[in-house]
């Protein structure tokens, strides 16, 4: 959820920020600013990346003051612990922290080899793909939908975006219900069509009950975003291929989403990055990991290995691995980003 | 070497002296009972408090036993540990070589109390012993039991549930294909703690090497080659066949049960409270059932927790921990919490004391628990178990044996899985503590 | 619209209808299970229609789950995470953009690495500080021996255990969760929008800094404010796995984790009559969130300038 916010804002606002700037290029390329300091950059005299050319100048002493809060809680929050993980996960130590033994990357070596952890990275792509799919394409539809009409619109989409209010436990908590082959009501529905449903035995239907209560979770979130990014596909661009004779899904096909490219590569992202870290309640509620595994994504298995098998190297060392994935998907996203917009402006 | 000042800041300003002390010595008990248990337990602790003026013992409710464990592992590297701590009975060796406790018998024998360790029943004591010296206060034992649903049973025409997995699995097939009910038994939750675990203890078939691992850490497992696989895959064949139910996740097998949708239940003794409480059908309990082969079966083996005692405090605080513990011990307290809430006295005293009492008459079902778990001389398969990092290791196994249940694997290969991934785990906690004996010092 | 096309339209309808009973029907059984007694709720199969217990329920549930304190405590996190993550991104975001001092890339680097580490991804390494925050300075105390020190100038033997424990208190559920980068980059990304010309403005009428921070740069910023806010709010409320660990005592637990403790488990009646009740409740101020402040969730998102 945290990360979501990042870069939404700035391709949300392309719009805006371009028409204010009197608009040049392609609208649907996420204007960032950074890009056109830089470009007036060139005519200036010791231009910096990202800062204001009108600035307070070179006092260290306020700009200390205003950074310390936020640096402060990230030393205390996340360098201190992000450092711990790190050290943790070169040591083998018991719980209470008495007995701690250097073992260089022992528990790197004994994760990479153990089936369990490799059942968890192969768990993690089918669950994050199979969201990502679903999430984006039923986000594409309901998008393409709501662009075509005019009456209800406002009211559909405040009924799709209501599952972005409800907490991923709570979401977890109605699908674990409604699919619960005991008593839940869809699970009895299955039945009487004859389908053996039980995600209590069947690792396959587990899997899909997760996948369906995470997407179900997010798709309002990419279906803001695409239907905010088919506003600003410029109408005269539309009507003209309609008047070469498009009809209005080849027009979709052909013009909005290629404009829209950006931004489901940046919703692709994020789905990735809600399948990998945010889906921690829903597995907690509707499966805790089970059953043989077969929900056991990377995030439930740093906190089960952490928190109830209380092996803390290697709990950290597969917060180490996690984090580095995080971290190279920011930086991939950021430099995509960049480039994207050099080439828009 | 002068006074001892010890002064605790805290980072906001707030400075504390240690006070002059209080009137009566208070010291913290985490715990992990809910629900009823839990209201138990704070009377047990209100009765001790009322009992003398000199301590006062704060129990505290700090979750289930992982976030117990977790809880008190946190203050522990904070170091500000709670005096006491209820811990399961899968986190002994952790405890034990933690290095952060003081052993129980040790603490109370210096001060000054005459607790009669030997009259702990046996499977009890040697569960919560090392080398003979008991480490922590056995609180709440318990061990399975088999439950059953009456009317099923007399509808098929049974008085009771078999004594063998054999027998019992004609009834339970005659039960369903009668229509009984649909489900003649349901998977319990902790089933790798009473179905394989347990069973291998009252059929005597060893778990792991080294006498299930009282004789070293260098133990290993070997229940796959034991009768285990063929229980595994008797549960997996009575599941294909619709005899055995899984509950899942927000629908608990004790519900299944209790409701009469399923004739029978495998669960702990300690669930008394709650089915009596909750069941709407005419139930009774017996013995688990022992294969026909197997003949005298041997005793069960215990779960549930102890209270352990932490390092760092001061004299006087443990003058009051020992105080509590003899409390604990006393056949008085002993009774009265194996009536309260169905977990086994813990000493052939109190057992005695209830028998005197005729407390079995008019509660016949909760004596089966104290029969079964200390009928015959216990031996090395059915003493316990002594693995470490057996939260971990247990994990590994059901994760396994899903894979039967799903039909991803046969029992004998998961098994063999189980073994050898519970094998890596077992050499990862011989590592870190060879040559590590437990604490001896005194407090 | 480029051109009329009835077909197409009842189709786009018949999709938007299809996605929004994929959103209600979970809701819609919520509240059926929500409305009935025990007894019907464990009947097979559940009724279609709803009970008539709907209320009683819902005050059972706010009973058990003692929601009137989780809910305050929800509040409070909520706001304060809301409030906290904003200042501390403004203040931030403010520093790296309008001033040049040395280390402004690497604070700005520094800012950036925690961009997308969610709290999950380090949970354990982050329990372990947050238990006692102050274990750094313990280490740093015992490094230089300044108990042995003072204990030998004064005489007295001297234990020095600087604690502070934040289980259980609102800033240890807050401040973990403020730490992270995302806030400020919007910020910043706001801030290089804003014309040159007003900072030169300001700086021409001798305008302090905090000045032009405060009269100038702060209003501009109150749509983005309030949008951002909505969503950390959100985000704030259903927060689970950290105050799910951080809270052992049940008067700090948030709604979300009261909620949990409804569930029906394997030592408890199957109350998912209660359960589900208070499913609704906890969900109603988020909801309530969205839509009363959906023009501005949505117009933050999308046409601030429209």
């Amino acid at each position: 959820m945290t990360l979501r916010l990042s870069i939404p804002w700035r391709d949300a606002r392309a719009p805006m920020l371009l028409r204010r700037h009197g608009g040049g290029g392609s609208e649907a390329v996420p204007a960032a600013t950074a890009g056109s300091s830089r470009r007036s950059g060139k005519t200036r005299r010791r231009e910096e990346a990202g800062l204001k050319r009108a600035n307070f100048g070179d006092g260290p002493g306020l700009p200390t003051l205003l950074l310390l809060p936020q640096l402060l809680i990230l030393l205390f929050f996340f360098f201190i612990p992000s450092l711990r993980a790190l050290m943790q996960s070169v040591l083998l130590s018991d719980p209470f922290g008495n007995n701690v033994q250097f073992v260089w990357f022992d528990n790197f070596k004994a994760l990479l080899a153990s089936s369990d952890y490799r059942q968890s990275i192969a768990v993690t792509f089918w669950f994050t793909v199979a969201q990502n799919v679903l999430t984006l394409g039923s986000a594409l539809v309901l998008a393409f939908a709501t662009d075509r009409i005019v009456r209800g619109r406002s009211a559909y989409r405040t009924i799709i975006l209501l599952p972005y209010a409800i907490a991923p436990a709570i979401a977890g908590i109605l699908w674990a219900f409604l699919f619960n082959p005991a008593v839940g009501p869809l699970a009895q529905l299955l039945h009487h069509f004859g389908i053996a449903w039980d995600p209590n035995l069947n690792p396959t239907d587990a899997l899909i009950l997760v996948t369906l209560a995470a997407s179900w979770k997010h798709i309002c979130y990419d279906y803001i975003f695409l239907v905010v990014g088919l506003l600003a596909v410029p109408v005269s661009l539309m009507e003209a291929a309609a008047v070469d004779g498009a009809g209005p899904i080849r027009r979709f096909v052909s013009i909005a989403l290629p404009m829209l490219g950006p931004t489901i590569f940046f919703l692709t992202v994020m789905n990735f990055i809600y399948g990998f870290f945010e889906t921690f309640a829903i597995i907690d509620a509707v499966t805790k990991g089970g059953p043989a595994g077969a929900t056991n994504i990377l995030v439930y298995k740093v906190f089960v290995d952490g928190f109830v098998n209380l092996d803390l190297g290697s709990s950290a060392a597969q917060s180490v691995l996690l984090m580095s994935f995080a971290l190279l998907c920011t930086l991939l996203q950021f430099r995509y980003f960049d480039r994207k917009v050099n080439y828009g402006v | 070497m002068g006074r001892k000042v010890a002064f605790i800041a805290a980072l906001f300003g707030a400075l504390a002296l240690a006070g002059p002390a209080q009137a009566r010595v208070e010291v913290q008990w985490w715990h992990a009972m809910s629900g009823v248990l839990g209201d138990r337990l704070n009377e047990l602790v209100e009765k001790f408090n009322t009992s003398q003026d000199k301590y006062r013992v704060v129990a505290v409710a700090k979750g289930n036993y992982d976030e117990v464990t977790n809880g008190v592992i946190a203050a522990y590297r904070a170091k500000r540990p709670p005096e006491m701590v209820q811990i399961a009975e899968r986190g002994y060796m952790t405890m034990l070589l933690s290095g952060a406790l003081v052993p129980v018998q040790d603490l109370v024998e210096q001060k000054g109390y005459k607790i009669d360790f030997s009259d702990f029943i046996k499977p009890v004591a040697s569960f919560w012993s090392y080398k003979g010296r008991m480490s922590a206060m056995p609180f709440n034992s318990s061990t399975p039991i088999f439950w059953y649903n009456k009317d099923h049973f007399q509808k098929a025409g049974f008085d009771k549930p078999a004594d063998t997995w054999q027998e019992l699995e004609k009834q339970l097939y005659a039960i369903k294909s009668k229509g009984i009910s649909e489900c003649g038994t349901v998977l319990p939750g902790d089933f790798y703690w009473s179905l394989l675990e347990n069973y291998s203890a009252i059929n005597n078939q060893p778990y792991g090497t080294l006498a299930n691992g009282f004789d070293g850490l260098g133990t290993e497992f070997v229940y796959n080659k034991t009768k285990v696989v063929s229980q595994v895959a008797r549960l997996k064949k009575w599941l294909d066949d619709g005899v055995m139910q899984i509950a899942g996740q927000g629908f608990s097998p004790e519900q299944l049960f209790t409701s009469g949708r399923c004739s029978t239940f495998v669960n702990s003794t300690a669930s008394h409270g709650n089915i009596e409480r909750n069941a709407t059908i005419s139930w009774s309990a017996t013995f688990l059932p022992h294969e026909s082969d197997i003949n005298p079966p041997l005793n069960s083996t215990i779960g549930g927790g102890a209270i352990w005692v932490m390092k760092g405090h001061t004299p006087e605080r443990y003058e009051a921990v020992a105080a509590f513990l003899d409390f604990v011990a006393q056949p008085e307290t002993q009774v009265w919490w194996h009536g309260a809430t169905g977990y086994v006295p813990a000493t052939n005293r109190a057992y005695a004391l209830a028998r005197e009492r005729g407390y079995y008459k008019d509660h016949p079902t909760r004596e089966i628990a104290v029969l079964q778990l200390s009928r015959g001389t216990p031996n090395e398969n059915s003493r316990g178990f002594r693995f470490g990092n057996f939260v971990q290791t247990m994990l590994a196994q059901r994760q396994e044996v899903e894979a039967v249940f799903a039909g991803q694997k046969q029992p004998q290969q998961a098994m063999d899985d189980a073994v050898k991934r519970g094998n890596e785990i077992l050499r990862q906690f011989e590592k870190l503590n060879a040559g590590k004996t437990p604490e001896t010092e005194r407090p | 619209m480029v051109e009329r096309s009835p077909v197409l339209n009842m189709v786009c309808h018949a999709i938007l209808i299809a996605g929004a009973l994929m959103v209600c029907v979970p809701l819609y059984f919520a509240f059926v299970a929500g409305s009935l007694t025990v007894a019907e709720v464990q009947k097979v199969p559940l009724p279609w229609l709803p009970g008539g217990q709907f209320f009683d329920n819902l005050q059972l549930a706010w009973s058990k789950g003692n929601f009137s304190r989780t809910f305050a405590n929800s509040i409070i996190v909520a706001l304060g995470i809301t409030a906290g993550k904003i200042a501390v991104s403004l203040l931030s975001a403010f520093a790296i953009t309008y001033f040049r001092f040395r280390y402004r890339m690497l604070a700005f680097w520094l800012i950036f690495m925690s961009l997308m580490l969610p709290i999950e991804v380090r949970i354990v390494p982050t329990f372990e500080a947050v238990a006692n925050a102050a274990l750094p300075l313990q280490w740093l105390l015992e490094t230089l021996h300044i108990a042995d020190l003072w204990g030998w100038i004064s005489g007295h033997e001297v234990a020095i255990a600087l604690e502070w424990n934040m289980v259980n208190t609102y800033p240890g559920l807050i401040l973990p969760l403020i730490a992270s980068a995302t806030a400020t980059f919007l910020f910043r990304q706001f801030f290089l929008t804003i014309p040159e010309e007003l900072c030169e403005a300001a700086r021409l009428d001798g305008a302090s800094p905090l000045h032009f921070f405060w009269s100038i740069l702060l209003p501009l910023s109150v749509p983005n404010m309030v949008a951002l806010a909505i969503i950390l709010f959100l985000f704030g409320w259903n927060q689970y796995l950290w105050p799910l660990l951080f809270t052992t005592d049940k008067d700090m637990a948030t709604a979300v984790i009261a909620l949990k403790g409804l569930i029906p488990r394997s030592d408890s009646e199957p109350a998912w009559n209660i359960a589900m009740s208070g499913a609704l409740l906890t969900m109603l101020p988020p909801v309530l969130v969205v839509l009363l402040l959906q023009r501005w969730f949505i117009k933050g998102l999308v046409d601030s300038s429209k």
